[in-house]
């Protein structure tokens, strides 16, 4: 039995095996097109093995023709399968040029295919025999035709394909891929293209035998593809062990998130949509299924609040790239109620600078606010009570305030009624009363006005105002006291200090009561010490200074810890609230207020304000 | 009376008040001169002028109490009429036991006003005639000689006049001649008025020798 026809159809049927294979493969799992365009590849192989054989045992000229005819389709298979094999694998290799190389081989199949008799020869070749390795092969002896060159140049063009494609893998630092696909390519293909020339055009005289080089470039390639699995074994394994550890961590993270109540959500700001644990959902009353989109979760959200937010988060996106903020707002449910949500987020941003994706969390804080609510209302309430008893201390100078306009337009009216009384009334000397009249009215008015406003249930009114005028309006209102229990007034206060931010009503009480304090020191003191005085500083860039200082005997040292504290009196008719209300006030209002001792005697309260920004209201 | 002795010195620190008291009160009939603090009406007031004060309590600098004070002790302690904004018992009894004409509200009707003002007028117009004739009284006692004032005591106390030659160790008849000094000096008729007019000077420390 020759060994031509054992080892032919072993060929064959390999490449035949590994082609039912790679088929498989693509089919089972399309992710790639490498696996089929080498299953291609190896059935191309299987059906050339078998023009091959026949042509290697051919009989007649004719015989031997027809089958490299037919070569010629499993050949353009195989050409334009590795083509596109290596661009799909490789992820190299010019475009252009493997589509050049499927034009080509198309148009040298079309030759092949449309002329009579074939492409290889110009007239019916002689047949010879060869004999090699103890087994006789048909060779032909006929001169070439020129279009056999446009079959040959597809495999010019498709080594230099794949040589250009190795480069790029090679440089990319692939070497071993580069090295395997390109190199076994190239040589295979140029052992064919040496194998061919040199048999059509150098009339030597050996058998072509093609299959073979076919053959081995099919097995390389399927070695490297088969070592892709392989190696991706390891990197399941690890896969498992790191999906396993942030399936760990994901029930950790759903632990806290559980425990603190949180929702989460995430904003992609370019498509304004929002995605929300069901949690979150549930705190802004959203049906867990429910598409949401930005508009829909801001329509929720309380209108006081919604610039608010906005302004957060711009500051946040403007702070830096990552930048976190943290807000509280509060959101209305469809039935009408209210909620608090504290909302903490992380902004992230593209190189531009623009917002790209939010991520945040969010919880109830709903009780916490109306805890704070409730001791604010408290503190008001106090700080109310403090007032009605410092308008009590100032009673008498406020009546006393009051009644002089109040006498000074009763004595006008009557002096009216006595010049009416004259036969021929000075118009001129009327007019006057009466402007007067009004004039003092208007005073009245005022002092009245100053005691409600001071008397009146107030909620902290946070605005931008003038120490100069503050300091001024209460000095006007401890005035007529202060001149009764002979105490001199000084204010210093400059014309240029920055405003402060703070509620008017409010540090008013806190003057008032300091001065008031002041004047208290000074019962029993000597002529020359019974002055207090008003002082204002900026204190830095952030914060104005006050300070009320007395020429009294001053605080001393072992009581200074204590009087701050509440119902802490030295006064035998005192309440030992003031202090402790004044520092609550100047607290809210994110300053301090301290007492200290003086060189000299007498003592000082000083208390800082933050000053307001220029553009705040 | 005329004009100037019923002048009423308006003290008070406000301004408009001052102003519209001192429309009512011309508009009444009275002659006003005001002042913004007790111590500009002691410096620029005319030290003997006749008439009252009008004061406010509670002023800066010196109150109205303190302004009663230093007035009463002035040689033309002017009655003083105190205003008040409101109901300062303390205050009120204070200045109503140092001799206060009256204590008024600020708010009270100008009949009440005026009234007040007319009996404080009155006062000064009768303490000051008091005063004036005190002063004549002191006056003549003024042209006694010392000899003559000593005699005046023994007389006084309704002794004779022998008993006041030993007393003083003079004649009799000195004694009496001294005595019609007295009666001329002064002015005097009878015993029982030159009793009565020493009494008035209030010349109480004349020197008496005891009774031997």
């Amino acid at each position: 039995m020759s060994w031509v026809t054992v080892i032919w159809p072993m060929i064959a049927s390999a490449c035949l095996t590994l082609a039912a294979i790679y088929w498989l493969v693509w089919y089972r799992h399309r992710a790639s097109w490498a696996p089929l365009f080498l299953a291609l590849a190896a059935a191309s192989t299987t059906a050339f093995t078998f023009c091959e054989l026949s042509w290697l045992r051919a009989e007649t000229p004719d015989d031997f023709v027809t089958a490299m005819r037919w070569a010629h389709v499993p050949m353009f298979v195989w050409l334009v399968s590795i083509a596109w094999f290596v661009r799909d694998y490789l992820h190299a290799g010019r475009r252009w040029l493997a589509w050049a190389i499927c034009g080509l081989c198309a148009f040298s199949l079309l030759l092949t295919l449309l002329t009579p008799q074939n492409l290889n020869y110009r007239e019916l070749p002689r047949l010879g025999q060869v004999q090699l390795l103890g087994e006789s092969f048909t060779v032909a002896e006929a001169a070439p035709t020129p279009w056999m060159l446009v079959g040959q140049s597809a495999a010019v063009m498709l080594l230099i394909f794949v040589a250009d494609a190795g480069v790029t893998v090679w440089r990319r630092g692939d070497r071993r891929k580069a090295l395997m696909v390109g190199g076994s390519i190239a040589f295979f293909l140029l052992a064919a293209l040496g194998l061919s020339i040199a048999v059509l055009w150098g009339q030597l005289q050996v058998p072509l035998v093609f299959s073979v080089l076919n053959l081995g470039v099919v097995a390389v390639l399927a070695y490297q593809l088969s070592g892709d699995p392989l190696r991706a074994v390891p990197l399941v394994r690890e896969l498992q062990v790191s999906e396993a550890g942030l399936r760990e961590s994901e029930a950790r993270l759903s632990l806290a998130v559980d425990a603190g109540d949180l929702g989460i959500w995430i904003w992609d700001v370019a498509r304004h949509e929002i995605w929300g644990s069901d949690r979150w959902r549930a705190l802004f009353a959203f049906a867990p299924s429910e598409h949401l989109n930005v508009h829909e979760v801001l329509d929720r959200l309380h209108p006081d609040d919604r610039e608010a937010l906005r302004q957060t988060r711009a500051m946040a996106v403007a702070a830096s790239q990552g930048g976190r903020y943290q807000a509280e707002y509060r959101v209305i449910l469809p039935d009408g109620s209210t909620r608090w949500l504290s909302s903490l987020a992380r902004v992230e941003v593209d190189r531009t600078g623009q917002p790209v994706l939010m991520r945040g969390t969010a919880r109830d804080v709903t009780a916490r606010k109306h805890a704070e609510q409730e001791t604010q209302l408290l503190q008001q309430q106090i700080a109310h009570a403090g007032r009605v008893s410092l308008m009590g201390q100032l009673a008498s100078a406020l009546a006393h305030e009051i009644s002089q306009p109040l006498g000074a337009i009763l004595r006008n009216a009557e002096a009216a009624g006595l010049y009416l009384q004259h036969p021929s009334p000075d118009l001129d000397e009327l007019r006057e009363i009466i402007a007067d009249i009004k004039k003092d009215d208007e005073r009245a008015s005022q002092v009245i006005a100053h005691m409600r406003a001071l008397l009146r249930r107030h909620a902290l009114d946070m605005r931008r105002l003038d120490v100069g005028a503050l300091v001024r309006d209460v000095v006007a209102l401890v005035r007529a006291d202060a001149a009764t229990r002979q105490v001199t007034l000084d204010v210093d206060v400059p014309g240029d200090l920055q405003h402060v931010r703070g509620d008017w009503v409010h540090l008013q009480q806190v003057l008032l009561n300091l001065i008031l304090n002041g004047m208290d020191a000074l019962d029993g003191a000597r002529m020359e010490d019974r002055r207090v005085s008003v002082t204002a500083r900026l204190e830095d860039a952030r914060l104005v200074a006050i300070a009320v200082r007395d020429g009294g005997p001053g605080v001393p040292a072992d009581l200074l810890p204590q009087i701050f504290d509440p119902f802490f009196t030295t006064k035998p008719n005192g309440m030992g609230m003031g202090l402790p209300i004044s520092r609550t006030i100047i607290e809210a209002h994110g300053g301090r207020l301290w007492a200290e001792g003086r060189n000299g005697g007498g003592a000082a309260f000083r208390f800082t304000l933050p000053i307001a920004e220029e553009t705040a209201g | 009376m005329n004009a100037t002795e019923r002048t009423v010195h308006i003290v008070d620190d406000d301004t408009s008040f001052r102003a519209a008291t001192s429309r009512l009160l011309r508009a009444s009939g009275f002659a006003v001169r005001s002042f913004a603090s007790a111590m500009e009406f002691l410096e620029r007031r005319d030290a003997d002028a006749p008439g009252c004060v009008l004061a406010d309590v509670r002023m800066p600098g010196m109150s109205g109490l303190e302004l009663q004070a230093v007035l009463a002790r002035s040689p033309n302690p002017l009655p003083i009429l105190f205003l008040t904004g409101h109901g300062d018992i303390p205050s009120t009894v204070r200045a109503m036991r140092d001799g206060a004409e009256d204590f008024l509200e600020k708010c009270a009707p100008a009949a009440q006003l005026i009234g007040a003002l007319a009996r404080a007028l009155d006062r000064d117009a009768r303490d000051r005639e008091a005063r004036a004739r005190h002063h004549d009284l002191l006056a003549r006692f003024d042209t006694l000689t010392t000899r003559e004032r000593e005699v005046l005591g023994h007389v006084v106390r309704g002794r004779l006049n022998k008993q006041i030659a030993r007393a003083l160790d003079i004649h009799e008849r000195t004694v009496k001649l001294h005595r019609s000094a007295i009666t001329t000096k002064l002015r005097v008729h009878s015993v029982a008025e030159l009793t009565r007019l020493t009494d008035e000077a209030g010349l109480v420390t004349l020197p008496a020798p005891p009774f031997p």
